[in-house]
């Protein structure tokens, strides 16, 4: 069985997700075992295919039987191995976690919620998993067409912002297979590694620049990079929080997984790097994301929508790292996706335990919650602590990485952006705290109310996040064996 | 704000035009496109699937796993549909109308009042229309012939244009018509909520199932060639009926999105009455 792993990881949730549907109208106590299980089997799978891997090297699948450039094939190595593992886990954890808020927001429509939510997590497996330009694409729609869905079935305003995102993200799926087309009428090929075969006779072609700088356009504007994030504040805070959960950790670090994956097996790092010298331009925009990320992050007045800004900076941390152009800044690019899928869930699942017990997350919501909530906020303060990059939360260990890469490519205004933006995130989490710990204030007459009693979010909603904030520290504390036994064979060896 | 969009727009244009005057000529009979994978297709997808079709057999067994995240894509368009639109539990209109069928009389009842049931009277939408004897008959009278032609779609795309895409659109266009000419009220009763929200999944399971079975069977998934020791048949002819079998689940899952979608749209998710 072991040799299906790589289909098992699409097909049992795709199977899951018709099932779902169908009991969603005959019986809706059955759609949460399913999903559960499914998800589960997509973990172990996802894990068994990464230790098949590491023991053996690159797995390659022939969907159909038909080995490539004919038919579609499923191409696994160390750097997708290990996405897969992180979005199955961030799925599983976040289904768990979210059922209480998905059973009070939609009662009568759980059913289709959980059809979606698993829809998705086939979408993104399937992008990471695949070793087809084409076929990425069409998981792409798949991914992006549910999480329009998901995002939409939020509060008043929420259709119009998923409206926005739907426009903004459609153009960057047609940017994507635009791209695709002018490869393929240049190479006649859709199997990656094919085209990697085929293109270094044709690196001057213009066509093959244009191929190049149009994907790379059409997957920024799905990962919202900076200018293109307009569309990512209002559609992941007006979600309810168990989509905005799964989507926000999830779907932009994925985007930056075919960022890295076009850079290193479609172009390779020759021709992204050295034949178009566009590093420095691309660093630079890093350099503003980040910047104007931490800034607008700054601004607000409102737990939910400050984190996306945070997502927004983040994603800056990771194309920067990744166009430095040498081995430490991709490493801190590859090991930021792990870190900051991770940490983004751990903060959006906090919001989504505040939300259940306090119907609100902006900052006058939150006062007194330490008491209140003293676990939900110990696991805020571990995330907190991760975004900011204190060790040993995992988020110290990406940054360190991404330092020294800059350091190594000469490129001070992207070491500066980096260090600036955990100052900024040191004063937007400590503000927290405060409210979070002193307020309400006394009237200093000795009046004071008598301390809120703790009201903790359920257990189900509370394991999960614990869980979360533990992994972060182990991830942390694990990082020198994820980047010398994983990441290390992730990135060619021309690269150094 | 205008300015800089077209100033955007020309620069990408421009750009794209600049690209693309490194491509292979027009209709370049030695492009890179026509040369290296297309010959294997024309030339094989007989040999290989014992299809004609070989559009046909690109679709749905060479690059078969694409086609059915496609079907996939039209079964979560038409579920997007329902989840942000549907209003379960909708209130009572204020007023519904209902017709004395001899006399041509509209009866309006206050909400509460109920008309004793009887063959005599007919529901009515608000924004009624004179029934047209025409239409309703032409329609009636097509209807079969258009369900007709579509399963024919289905079943030909392996010798001709058509599939279950085709087919699929063309079986739900029949439904569509029928609450066009006559009511959603009626089309409904042909085609009931649960039952079109039930089938659509069970089309693409159709789909993947298919593809799940060859992978008990002990093969790659969607590889066809293994459903010929349930079919009885050899290999290649086996994967010619693989290609139906999806084909099947194709024409299911689009008819019945395409009619979700309508239901949905047409009633704003009320479902109590249509165009």
């Amino acid at each position: 069985m072991s040799q299906q792993y790589p289909a098992l990881l699409v097909i049992v949730p795709l199977l899951s997700a018709f099932a779902i549907s169908i009991a969603g109208w005959v019986n809706k106590r059955l759609c949460f075992p399913i999903i559960v299980t499914a998800l589960s089997v997509v973990v172990y799978a996802s894990i068994g295919l990464l230790l098949t891997v590491l023991e053996k090297g690159v797995v390659i699948y022939h969907l159909g039987g038909w080995p490539p450039p004919v038919g579609i094939a499923y191409y696994v190595d160390h750097l997708n191995g290990l996405v897969l593992v992180v979005v199955a886990s961030v799925a599983l954890l976040n289904v768990i976690a979210a059922k209480k808020s998905i059973e009070q927001e939609f009662p009568d429509k759980a059913g289709p919620f959980y059809t979606l939510y698993i829809l998705m997590v086939t979408g993104l497996l399937g992008i990471v998993v695949t070793g087809d330009a084409f076929n990425l694409y069409v998981l792409l729609e798949i991914a992006a067409l549910t999480g329009y869905g998901l995002l939409a079935m939020g509060e008043e305003r929420a259709p119009l912002s998923s409206l926005n995102y739907l426009y903004m993200g459609t153009i960057g799926a047609c940017f994507y297979l635009l791209g695709v087309g002018y490869l393929y009428i240049v190479t006649g090929s859709l199997n990656m590694v094919d085209i990697a075969r085929l293109l270094p006779p044709l690196y001057q072609s213009r066509a093959v620049l244009a191929a190049f700088i149009i994907c790379m356009v059409g997957v920024w504007l799905k990962m919202a990079f900076f200018p293109l994030h307009s569309w990512l504040p209002n559609a992941y805070t007006h979600a309810t929080s168990a989509a905005s959960s799964l989507i926000a950790p999830l779907v932009t670090k994925v985007m930056v997984y075919v960022m890295i994956r076009l850079i290193l097996t479609i172009f390779t790092p020759e021709f992204a790097f050295a034949t178009l010298a566009l590093n420095n331009i691309v660093v630079w925009l890093a350099v503003i994301a980040i910047v104007m990320g931490a800034i607008l992050a700054l601004a607000e007045r409102n737990l939910k929508k400050m984190l996306t800004f945070i997502v927004v900076a983040e994603i800056g941390y990771m194309v920067g790292g990744a166009w430095l152009g040498n081995r430490a800044g991709m490493t801190g690019a590859i090991l930021h996706i792990v870190n900051d899928a991770l940490m983004t869930l751990c903060v959006f699942l906090v919001v989504g335990n505040i939300v259940y017990k306090v119907k609100g997350y902006a900052f006058e919501n939150l006062q007194g919650l330490f008491r209140k909530m003293p676990f939900t906020m110990g696991a805020f303060v571990v995330g907190a602590m991760s975004i900011i990059g204190v060790p040993p939360t995992c988020g110290f260990f990406s940054k360190w990485y991404l330092i020294v890469g800059a350091l190594q490519a000469g490129h001070y205004g992207f070491m500066a952006a980096l260090i600036f933006s955990s100052l900024v995130s040191v004063v937007l989490f400590f503000r927290i705290f405060e409210i979070c710990y002193y307020e309400p204030f006394s009237d200093h007459h000795g009046h004071d109310q008598p301390p809120e009693p703790m009201d903790e979010a359920p257990l189900t909603m509370v394991v999960p996040l614990l869980i979360v904030a533990v992994i972060l520290i182990l991830v942390g504390l694990y990082t020198g064996d994820i980047v010398n036994h994983i990441i290390k064979f992730a990135i060619p060896e021309g690269l150094v | 704000m205008k300015i800089i969009g077209l100033i955007i727009t020309i620069i990408t244009g421009a750009f794209l035009v600049y690209a693309a005057a490194d491509f292979p000529a027009w209709a370049d009979p030695n492009s890179p496109a026509s040369t290296y994978l297309s010959p294997y297709f024309i030339e094989n997808s007989m040999k290989d699937t014992s299809v004609p079709n070989f559009v046909t057999s690109l679709l749905a067994d060479y690059r078969g796993f694409d086609t059915m995240f496609e079907t996939t894509v039209i079964f979560t368009a038409g579920l997007v549909c329902f989840i942000l639109l549907r209003i379960s539990g909708g209130k009572e209109p204020e007023t519904s109308h209902y017709r004395h069928v001899l006399t041509g009389v509209t009866v309006t009842l206050k909400k509460g009042h109920k008309i004793p049931e009887s063959e005599d009277f007919e529901r009515i939408d608000d924004l009624w229309t004179p029934p047209d004897l025409i239409i309703k008959t032409g329609c009636r009278l097509m209807i079969p012939f258009i369900q007709l032609f579509g399963l024919y779609v289905i079943a030909h795309g392996h010798s001709s244009p058509g599939g279950g895409f085709q087919g699929g659109v063309i079986l739900g266009a029949s439904i569509i018509l029928l609450a066009i000419s006559h009511d959603l009220r009626t089309a409904l009763e042909k085609m009931r909520e649960k039952v079109v929200a039930i089938l659509c999944p069970i089309g693409v399971s159709i789909y993947a199932g298919t593809g799940a079975l060859c992978l008990l069977l002990g093969v790659n998934f969607l590889d066809y060639s293994a459903l010929a020791s349930v079919l009885h048949v050899d290999p290649i002819a086996a994967r010619s009926h693989g290609i139906f079998m999806v084909e099947i689940g194709v024409g299911i899952a689009v008819m019945t999105t395409m009619i979700w979608i309508y239901n949905n749209i047409s009633s704003a998710g009320k479902y109590n009455q249509g165009l």
